[in-house]
Formats: structure tokens, C-alpha cells, sequence
């Protein structure tokens, strides 16, 4: 199937009247949980995730890839209005759009913010269709040692680039590798780290660690803060023209973001959060007004949220063709697909042509409904800013247990929120980062089952990790990665106590 | 100087959890070749790095300073018991009262005074969860404790 006839087939599949119905209700539902303070993309997914038991795997998809981008959009605006930003890469929005939207210039924050995603997601899109088709031609002559390095790279990469600490980010990784451990082993069958528990047998509920690990610990940290914020200003539709000098501002920005949260989203382990802070710091330096960052510039907003969307899209690369989730999101996505029988993988693309096209269609129909609806709709967007704080996180709280109960139908999972969620709490206040305790728990069983079989074919010798060819060069960029980090260490160790 | 107690006790925490998770793995399963890998020789290699890395991560925060960040005790504890309390109740008690219990106990730390919101809150939200997951989801649960068994 060629790119053209592709992107037709996904029209038909995406323009069917009950998927675009998904689609919608997806992206609505999306803004709707990520404008809620302290709430973010993840928690969004995790708690509409057992909703989509009741539909096709395609409406699923597609409902959740709405919720998705959706909730990074609904994200940026409790930024730009409360500097309340619900994930780190929203964070990044707040930097200018807060001193904007103090500036009596939200409307044009938030114009800036929905402009900027709507470009970078198309960026991704024209870059998934791109890299897809290459992909899932080129992994399948991966084996066993390739996917191991692979996604040992990506773990590594995750920990080191962009992140303050590499010690403590990659504490995190092995921290979920051990997580990804409880359960049956699949080679032998013995019942490993269940301490007696047969609910434990099949594992750690992947959703009920998403949301202990975002829901519950962001909730606790912000039901005291979310309420001392004061009230969003108002919002009218008038305010939301731009000046001609924000146009001018607006198109180099989104276009560098865009390219750099393309590149950065495909890799696996690098995502939307480390695009929308190098896009920042890219904006940045070029300007030639850099102290104007921080002031409310326009590039600010509009350079990082181009970065995020584009990369929350081109993240689907990976993930669909290699069936590797290069973030927590995309874990989330894959598990998903898991739960209605769908193995992404490079196979996806001649076997489900349906499902990849018709995400790739979607995912740009999606991010138009968005355009048109956000228009109208921000006063509401803006009007539910108002609603006290107090009010909503109860009914989160039953929300996420209910969400957690949905997919087994199990009260101990319920239970193990609680306990995932004081961890998580501790871990934020320690400023452990959890969601790549995320990745490394999606991650593990899978680097396991490779790495065991990679070992079994080479009867036990593994230098069959530099003999070939693909696997050497992820070894070595690992190698490469965790070198320079410990260099970085030493020297930091060497030059004594800091200040 | 006031230390970088988050790190201090954060690596350490590590540590442990590590040391633990490998001594256990090491006990209890089998460890295999690297040809044949046993069940133990994952989380037995995981918890020996953990424990490494929690030391790294300790040990150098010794000699830096931090800063304290505030712990919203109040507030934890009083979201994990409300989720705690709908886990044990969901089953025995059914949706409605469940419902309103957690709702309860999680808005006890909200930094507003006064009883009757709280209730209204809990009916309100027990009422939309009614509504959402039973009515509109059909969810298998019971709504109402069931009387006599």
C-alpha cells in the first residue's frame, strides 16, 4: 500500500460515523480532564481507559489518541491562565504564557498555544507516515539481541538526557524493572516477588500504578496549592486575535519545535517533555532579545507546545511499529491495544492496516476538531478553571478507583493505588521522577524475554551484543550515554561540595 | 548547614529496597547460567544495581546542602485511607455508601470549614458515580450493602 492510497483507506476508516464519534468525544473529554489543575495527560488516559473496553480496538485507539492530545491542549491552558500546569512539559508552556495571561494577554497565550499544536501535530503525522513504513520494513530483520539493546538504549537515554540527577532517574528505571519482575515468570512459571498473593500473579495492574503513581500523587501536593491560585481571568473571543508582531513571532518557532519534537518523540525513551524544554532553550538562545523570555514571549508558548504535540504523535512511531513505548503515555497505549487483543508490532502496518491508517487520519482529524471547538468553547475551558479545587478531587479520587476496579474487577487493585500512591508522593517530594519508573516496568518483562532468548541462541555468550551489526550500535550509544554521565559525575564529585 | 535530606534518605531508601530484592530473588529462586537464565537472575541483578545506585545517590548528598520541601501529611494520608477505605468497601458495603464515605474522608483536609458542603459534596458525587458507571457503563457491582448474607 503506498502513502496515498494509505491515508485514503485511513479516511474511510477515521470518517465512519461511530469512530468519529469516539474521536470527538475522546478529544472533548480530554481538554476537559487535562484543563483540570494538577491533572495531566497521563491521568487523563489512565481514568478513560476503562471506557474503552466497550468499544473496537480502533475507536479505542483513536478515543485515547484523542484524550491524549486533547489533554496536553486542556493542560496548556490551566499553564498559561493559573500556572497551574497538571505535566512537566506543560510546565514549560507556563513559563511565558503565565506573564502573558498577567499581562492581560491570555487570549493570545492560549491563540498561540492551540495555533502551535495544531501545527505540530501535523509535523508528526507527515513525519509517523514517514518513519512508519521504513520501520516496520527495517525491524523485521531486528532479533532478539536488537529489541534487548534497543530498548536497554532507550531506558539509558531516558535516565540521562535532559534529566538533573542521571543517578537518581535511572534509580527510577531499574526501581520499575524490578516492578515489571512481580508476577509469573514466563520461562518457568515460578510465582516471582508475590509475596502469597494470587492477585499479584499476573502482575502489577499497569493502571492502577499509572494512577497512583500521577492521579494520586499530583492530587495530594495540589489540593492545598490549586485553591490558593485565585480565579482565571476572563477570557473573551475577541481577546484571543493575535497582533501582527505575534504572527511574525509564531511561524520560526513552531517549525523548529515541531522538527525537534518530531526527532526527539521517535526515539524511544526521549519524549514530550525533554522536546518542550529544548525547544525553550532553543528559542531562547537564537532570539536576539532573550531577556524577553520569562516577560511573556510569544516564542516561548508557541515554540514548546509545537514540540509536544508533534512529539506526542511521532511517540506513535515506535510504538506501532516496534511495539516498544518510547514514554509512559505510549505504555499506556500499548497495554490498551494488549487489553483488546491488537500486538503492535512491525507487523501491525500489512496486518491492521485498518488500525494504523486510521489513527494516522484520525490523529489529524482530531487535532482540527480541536482547532474549531477550542475557539468557541475556551470561555468554558476558562470557566471551569473556577470550580473549586475542593470540589473536584473527591470526585476524582472515586473516578480513579472506579476507573482501577473497571478493568478486573478487583478490590485489592483498588488497595494497591493507595500504596502506589503514597509511593509516588514520597517520590515526588524526594523529586524522584516517576514516570520513568513507568517505562522501566512497561519495559522489563519485554527486555527480559529478549535478552533471555538472545542468550539461549548464543548459548550463553554475550558478545553476540557487538557481533551484530544493529545491536553494536545501540550498545555503544549506551555505553557512549552512561560514560558521559558518570564523567559528568565525577567531575561534579571532584569539584567538591557545591553551593 | 541544613543537608540534602531528600536525597540522603531517598538513596537509601533505594538501597534497602535493592538490598532486599536481591538477598529475597537470590534465597528463594533459581539463579541459572547466562545461557540458561533462572527466574532469580533478573531481579537478583536489578536489586545488587538499585542498591548501588541508592548508595551514589545517598552518599554524595552528604556533603551538599538542600533545601526542606513542605510534606502535606494532612492531605496524603487523609486521599490514601479515602482510596483504602473504597477499596476494602466497594465489595461488602456497595457503590452509594462507599462512595460517600471516601468522599468523606478526602475532603477532611480541604481548607474550608463547615460540614454541610461535605455532605452535599458526598451526595452529589455518589449520585454522578451512580449515574456514570452504573447506569451508563453497566458496571457489575453491588450499589446498596446487601442485607442479611
Amino acid at each position: 500500500m503506498t502513502t496515498l492510497e494509505g491515508l485514503l483507506y485511513g479516511l474511510t476508516v477515521a470518517l465512519q460515523p461511530d469512530i468519529l464519534i469516539y474521536c470527538v468525544l475522546g478529544v472533548v473529554m480530554g481538554t476537559f480532564i487535562g484543563v483540570l489543575p494538577g491533572i495531566g495527560a497521563m491521568a487523563a488516559i489512565s481514568l478513560l481507559l476503562p471506557i474503552t473496553y466497550y468499544i473496537t480496538p480502533e475507536a479505542a485507539l483513536i478515543m485515547l489518541g484523542g484524550v491524549y492530545y486533547g489533554a496536553q491542549y486542556g493542560g496548556a491552558v490551566a499553564s498559561i491562565l493559573l500556572r497551574l500546569p497538571g505535566t512537566p512539559q506543560s510546565a514549560v508552556t507556563s513559563l511565558d504564557g503565565y506573564p502573558m495571561a498577567r499581562q492581560g494577554r491570555a487570549g493570545v497565550a492560549l491563540f498561540a498555544s492551540m495555533v502551535a499544536s495544531f501545527c505540530g501535530s501535523i509535523i508528526g503525522i507527515v513525519v509517523l507516515v514517514l518513519l512508519a513504513g521504513f520501520l516496520s520494513r527495517a525491524a523485521t530483520s531486528f532479533g532478539a539481541a536488537d529489541y534487548a539493546a534497543m530498548m536497554v538504549l532507550g531506558l539509558v537515554a531516558a535516565s540521562t538526557i535532559g534529566a538533573k540527577r542521571p543517578s537518581k532517574a535511572f534509580a527510577m528505571v531499574v526501581l520499575g524493572l524490578i516492578l515489571g519482575c512481580v508476577g509469573t515468570d514466563v520461562n518457568s512459571g515460578v510465582a516471582r516477588l508475590t509475596f502469597g498473593r494470587t492477585e499479584l500473579l499476573d502482575g502489577i495492574n499497569l493502571v492502577a500504578l499509572a494512577m497512583g503513581l500521577f492521579g494520586v500523587a499530583e492530587l495530594i501536593g495540589n489540593i492545598t496549592s490549586a485553591e490558593r491560585k485565585g480565579s482565571p481571568p476572563h477570557v473573551s473571543l475577541r481577546q484571543l486575535l493575535p497582533t501582527r508582531d505575534d504572527l511574525r513571532r509564531m511561524p520560526g518557532p513552531i517549525a523548529r519545535g515541531g522538527a525537534l519534537g518530531s526527532f526527539f518523540g521517535a526515539l524511544p525513551g526521549t519524549g514530550s517533555t525533554i522536546s518542550s524544554f529544548l525547544s525553550y532553550a532553543m528559542e531562547r538562545r537564537i532570539s536576539r532579545r532573550p531577556e524577553r523570555f520569562g516577560e511573556g514571549a510569544v516564542e516561548g508558548v508557541a515554540g514548546p507546545e509545537a514540540a509536544n504535540n508533534s512529539a506526542a504523535i511521532s511517540a506513535f512511531v515506535p510504538t506501532l511499529t516496534l511495539g516498544i513505548p518510547g514514554d509512559p503515555i505510549m505504555a499506556l497505549m500499548l497495554g490498551a491495544l494488549v487489553i483488546h487483543g491488537v500486538q503492535p508490532g512491525p507487523l501491525m502496518l500489512e496486518a491492521r492496516p485498518e488500525m494504523f491508517w486510521g489513527l494516522v487520519v484520525s490523529f489529524g482529524i482530531g487535532n482540527l476538531l480541536l482547532l474549531i471547538l477550542n475557539l468557541p468553547l475556551i470561555g468554558i475551558w476558562v470557566s471551569m478553571l473556577r470550580i473549586p479545587f475542593r470540589w473536584l478531587y473527591p470526585a476524582i479520587i472515586v473516578f480513579v478507583c472506579l476507573g482501577v476496579y473497571s478493568v478486573r474487577g478487583s478490590g485489592f487493585d483498588i488497595a494497591a493505588v493507595a500504596v502506589i500512591g503514597a509511593l509516588g508522593y514520597l517520590l515526588a517530594l524526594a523529586q524522584f521522577n516517576p514516570a520513568l519508573l513507568l517505562l522501566g516496568f512497561v519495559l522489563g518483562p519485554l527486555i527480559e524475554t529478549n535478552l533471555r532468548r538472545a542468550m539461549l541462541i548464543s548459548r550463553g555468550d554475550p558478545v553476540v551484543f557487538l557481533e551484530r551489526p544493529i545491536s553494536a550500535v545501540f550498545v555503544v550509544a549506551t555505553l557512549a550515554l552512561i560514560g558521559s554521565s558518570l564523567w559528568g559525575a565525577w567531575r561534579r564529585f571532584r569539584s567538591g561540595p557545591a553551593a | 548547614m541544613r543537608r540534602d535530606w531528600h536525597d540522603i534518605w531517598g538513596g537509601a531508601a533505594m538501597a534497602a529496597i535493592g538490598a532486599a530484592v536481591a538477598f529475597y530473588a537470590m534465597g528463594q529462586y533459581e539463579f541459572g547460567t547466562l545461557r540458561r537464565m533462572g527466574p532469580g537472575f533478573f531481579p537478583t541483578v536489578l536489586g545488587a544495581l538499585l542498591a548501588g545506585l541508592g548508595l551514589m545517590i545517598a552518599l554524595p548528598a552528604w556533603r551538599r546542602s538542600g533545601e526542606a520541601r513542605p510534606f502535606a501529611a494532612h492531605e496524603a494520608l487523609a486521599v490514601l485511607a479515602a482510596i483504602a477505605l473504597f477499596g476494602l468497601g466497594l465489595q461488602r458495603l456497595g457503590l452509594m455508601p462507599t462512595t460517600a464515605v471516601a468522599v468523606l474522608v478526602a475532603s477532611l483536609p480541604a481548607p474550608r470549614r463547615g460540614w454541610r458542603w461535605r455532605v452535599m459534596l458526598a451526595v452529589a458525587i455518589a449520585a454522578l458515580t451512580w449515574l456514570v458507571f452504573k447506569e451508563g457503563l453497566q458496571m457489575t457491582m453491588p450499589v446498596w450493602p446487601r442485607l442479611g448474607t
